[in-house]
């Protein structure tokens, strides 16, 4: 299956999930809504709107399960009639991370669960600490970057 | 917050475009999806009531280009402004890099103007975050309506822009003020970002 990857520590975890789990397709993403890893992704399903709504979902259900029962409710399970969901949180030391996993007649919400425990535990394990120093990225005359990409962008309506 | 990537070069900004309801937030979002070309931009997702209000959120991805050899791409989300939608702008604001604020530039919804910018304030406070080190950039929208229907720039700068930040004059409808708007966001949270002071995701090797 494809795997493309913002963090290459979770390239093998996710690897050994998709197969052992028999998934479709996988994602990793920030509670904010951006991207870490997927797999199996195609022009058929967009990652970016996925990791959108993703995000809002598990967000939801989080502050559904504080006011309905004083916790949030950490995993999501949807079924279709041909695919099913499973959408649940991932600690690691480089912080928490959403997972979503969709699945087919060819696994089941319980060999999800089972091997998700096992992601869970490796991810743990391979994640790299959190870079002490965080120095600055970008150089300080970005503007000129910035106004040529803005006028390609929005072509006649920038100057 | 941003995801920079140091081993592909990428740069991932959350920008949240919020305002009281009918303001205009998400038809920002649908002239930029209308004149961006195609291979700037990804697929527009609203989730929306019957009747076209927004619901939980409009998202819009871009594709900036290269920034100091970095690929930088933004994400626009709306919040939904009507004031019982509450938990939901909550929600969107999570890890949000800048803020554009959107204002109606009616008098009659000066009230709900500053409302809602109290809510943007209590909702960041809400997560840990002073509001006044969060990139933000003011839109008074709806310019284009008659004169004696609207307050003036100066007007609404007064009644609202107590922290001095950009400013612009919009007509979101037909397309003045909506790209400078971007981009003086765009701008200020990258210069954030390039002094340091952003917290953000950092992965990958350092290049």
């Amino acid at each position: 299956m494809n795997i493309a990857t913002v963090e290459p520590w979770v390239e093998a975890p996710l690897r050994r999930f998709v197969d052992d789990a028999r998934a479709r397709l996988a994602l990793l993403l920030h509670p904010s809504g951006q991207v870490i890893a997927q797999a199996g992704f195609t022009r058929e399903v967009d990652v970016m709107s996925a990791c959108a709504l993703a995000a809002a979902s598990h967000a939801t259900a989080g502050e559904l399960g504080r006011r309905v029962d004083g916790h949030a409710f950490r995993s999501l399970h949807y079924a279709g009639p041909d695919r099913q969901l499973f959408l649940s949180p991932v600690e690691t030391a480089r912080g928490a991370y959403i997972c979503l996993t969709v699945f087919n007649a060819e696994s089941s919400l319980g060999l999800v669960r089972i091997y998700f425990e096992e992601l869970c535990n490796d991810l743990a394990a391979a994640a790299p600490p959190l870079p002490a120093i965080r120095q600055p990225t970008i150089a300080a005359d970005f503007e000129l970057d910035l106004n040529r990409n803005l006028a390609a962008l929005f072509g006649r309506h920038h100057p | 917050m941003s995801l920079v990537n140091y081993a592909t070069r990428e740069i991932t900004c959350k920008i949240v475009y919020y305002g009281p309801g009918r303001s205009g937030k998400t038809t920002n979002l649908h002239y930029i999806y209308g004149q961006v070309p195609d291979d700037r931009k990804g697929r527009m997702v609203s989730l929306a009531t019957q009747t076209d209000r927004t619901l939980f959120f409009d998202f819009l991805p871009l594709d900036l280009g290269s920034i100091s050899g970095f690929t930088t791409k933004f994400q626009l989300y709306t919040v939904p402004g009507q004031v019982y939608y509450q938990a939901t702008r909550k929600l969107v604001l999570q890890g949000a890099d800048g803020v554009v604020f959107v204002a109606d530039s009616q008098a009659r919804q000066l009230g709900e103007n500053i409302e809602s910018f109290q809510d943007l304030h209590a909702n960041l406070a809400e997560q840990g975050i002073d509001a006044r080190t969060v990139p933000l950039v003011l839109q008074y929208n709806k310019q284009d309506l008659p004169r004696d229907l609207i307050l003036t720039t100066a007007e609404l700068s007064d009644a609202i822009n107590f922290r001095s930040v950009p400013e612009f004059p919009a007509d979101a409808l037909h397309g003045p003020g909506v790209f400078e708007t971007l981009r003086s966001i765009a701008e200020v949270v990258l210069k954030r970002l390039s002094a340091g002071t952003s917290a953000g995701v950092v992965a990958g090797a350092r290049g």
